[in-house]
């Protein structure tokens, strides 16, 4: 082998290896680091109308900046499981100020503000001031509206508040007109599983975001299972009267002819009774940790 | 070796010829100005505007010469036909580029210590004593100085296949590229695309990882940075620096000089 083709081969190497060892000093680097550092969050300026000033005529590019940035900083805390969201509001504030026709910042800054811990900030005053922040900017854009009605229904359970912002909202000549429908359910029943099927539907159905596709869906999900669940229990009580005992089975509701056949939960488990009688889901559905999750959150 | 540290003392020489280290007098008023502002315009964060100024600037300066030198070692050479009279005694060409890379790197280290006496003084005239905490600044001055090698490195490798114009282009994108290697990992937040995000993240491994240096905040706040980091970060630039610097010389001696 001539000198030349021995130095290419020794190249082809060593690269390599220098590579493999950049990538196993990288790792033990990142462990270093996220111990040292514990929290990596800072947000040096916070002032929007500086940040604005500063940005000269680029600000709506720094605003894309910053909302890409809030969308980054609440994934990853939502995937870590880490419940501080405390410079969400800081850097919507700045994206907001930076850019006050970016619809989508209010729109989804307001849903991870408002949605309970883990899954969000557990802040729906914050998320009301940003919506009501985009209201002004933007009093063209009815959906705003819907928003601030889903806050004070599912998180504040300010049914009144919430019937009243559908009832705003269904002003808009855009508005579509299930607006004004909600707007009058809610104030008639305050909350319904109907209602909230509705109301997670239509979120579902408009969004195009994967992630709120699936959060709707999973919500829809559990009001599926609530629905069942009562169900399940009314039928219960049926075979109690027939009867005199619950039942211990949901299969004894099949066999008793109440049911055509044994009932399933969204994801294709079967039901079952719990200890109380009451209907429940099944140990293995994986629906149980949402469920779980959700009530821990309320 | 001797070879090559004959270079290093030339460019170095050369560096302090062509005026390089003028830069120290801008950072000097620079860190003065703060020192005799800072007090005025901010309540309580005297101390730490200036060590996160200086910090910065000494960055910011080493970063522009690491940058604007750095391609410009292997073209001007040829530019001036003194790579070929060079080349004509017994020096190698690997010994070449090694003796340019550790001259910038010396001229490089010479300035930011005369940096980091500065910002030291400054530090001093705005708090009238130093703190144990400010020995701190010393590792994020120490890791400013590692950046600046791989830096160098990068620049000289694009130096020996490209014009100093596309040299600059290709350091600058590498560097910014690799301040945001962790967002290239946290990517999975946002895509639906699994093949992007496995893509992403092993890219965020091989791509020098600049953000790995950053310890300003940490410094400025006095906080107290692990010894395995300075060590890990140690071998990470010197191991970084020597893949650059074998690809270069792979490079630099396949290129026809003729």
């Amino acid at each position: 082998m001539s000198p030349a083709n021995s130095k290419k081969w020794l190249l082809l190497v060593l690269l390599p290896l220098g590579f493999a060892g950049v990538w196993e000093l990288q790792q033990r680097i990142d462990i270093q680091r996220r111990a040292f550092e514990q929290e990596r969050d800072e947000l040096v300026l916070r002032s929007g109308k500086l940040v604005r000033a500063m940005s000269l005529e680029y600000a709506p590019l720094m605003a894309d900046i910053y909302w890409t940035r809030a969308v980054q900083y609440y994934g990853d805390k939502h995937a870590r499981h880490d419940p501080n969201f405390e410079l969400l509001w800081p850097l919507l504030d700045l994206t907001t100020t930076l850019d006050p026709n970016l619809l989508v910042a209010y729109r989804f800054g307001s849903t991870f503000l408002s949605e309970p811990s883990p899954r969000g900030a557990g802040h729906p005053e914050l998320g009301i001031a940003l919506l009501m922040r985009g209201m002004q900017a933007n009093p063209d854009y009815w959906r705003f509206y819907e928003d601030l009605g889903f806050i004070y229904y599912f998180e504040l359970k300010d049914y009144q508040k919430a019937s009243a912002a559908f009832a705003e909202g269904s002003k808009h000549p855009d508005s579509q007109i299930w607006m004004k429908i909600m707007a009058a359910k809610i104030a008639a029943e305050g909350e319904s599983l109907s209602t909230s099927v509705f109301l997670w539907n239509e979120v579902y159905q408009t969004t195009k975001d994967p992630q709120v596709k699936d959060n709707a869906m999973s919500h829809l999900h559990l009001l599926r299972v609530e629905q069942d669940c009562q169900q399940l229990d009314a039928l219960a009580d049926e075979f109690q009267k027939r009867t005199g005992r619950r039942p211990a089975r949901v299969g004894e509701l099949v066999q008793a002819k109440l049911l055509p056949r044994l009932p399933v939960d969204p994801m294709g488990f079967p039901y079952v009774f719990g200890p109380d009688g009451k209907a429940v889901l099944n140990i293995d559905s994986p629906l149980l940790e949402q469920q779980l999750l959700q009530q821990n959150s309320k | 070796m001797r070879r090559a540290g004959a270079v290093a003392l030339n460019t170095f020489r050369e560096a302090v010829r062509d005026r390089v280290l003028y830069n120290l007098v801008f950072f000097a008023l620079l860190m003065m100005l703060a020192a005799i502002l800072v007090g005025g315009i901010s309540i309580g964060i005297e101390d730490l505007v200036i060590k996160s100024l200086g910090l910065s600037a000494i960055s910011v300066i080493g970063l522009l010469i690491a940058v604007f030198i750095g391609v410009g070692l292997v073209y001007k050479e040829m530019d001036k036909r003194t790579l070929y009279a060079l080349l004509a005694k017994p020096v190698r060409r690997w010994e070449f580029l090694l003796g340019k890379f550790g001259g910038l790197v010396l001229t490089l280290a010479v300035n930011t210590m005369a940096m980091a006496a500065g910002l030291f003084a400054a530090l001093l005239y705005v708090k009238h004593h130093l703190e144990r905490t400010d020995a701190v600044l010393l590792i994020a001055i120490y890791f400013i100085l590692l950046k600046l090698t791989l830096v160098v490195a990068l620049a000289l490798l694009f130096s020996c296949y490209s014009t100093p114009l596309l040299a600059i282009l290709y350091t600058s994108a590498l560097y910014i590229a690799g301040l945001f290697v962790e967002e290239m990992r946290t990517f999975h937040s946002t895509a639906a695309n699994p093949l992007l995000e496995a893509l992403l993240r092993g890219l965020s491994y091989l791509l020098p990882n600049f953000e790995n240096f950053n310890v300003m905040a940490a410094a400025a706040h006095g906080r107290e940075i692990p010894g395995a980091l300075v060590l890990q970060n140690t071998v990470y630039a010197a191991l970084y620096s020597v893949i650059v610097l074998l690809v270069a010389a792979a490079v630099f001696s396949r290129r026809n000089l003729k």
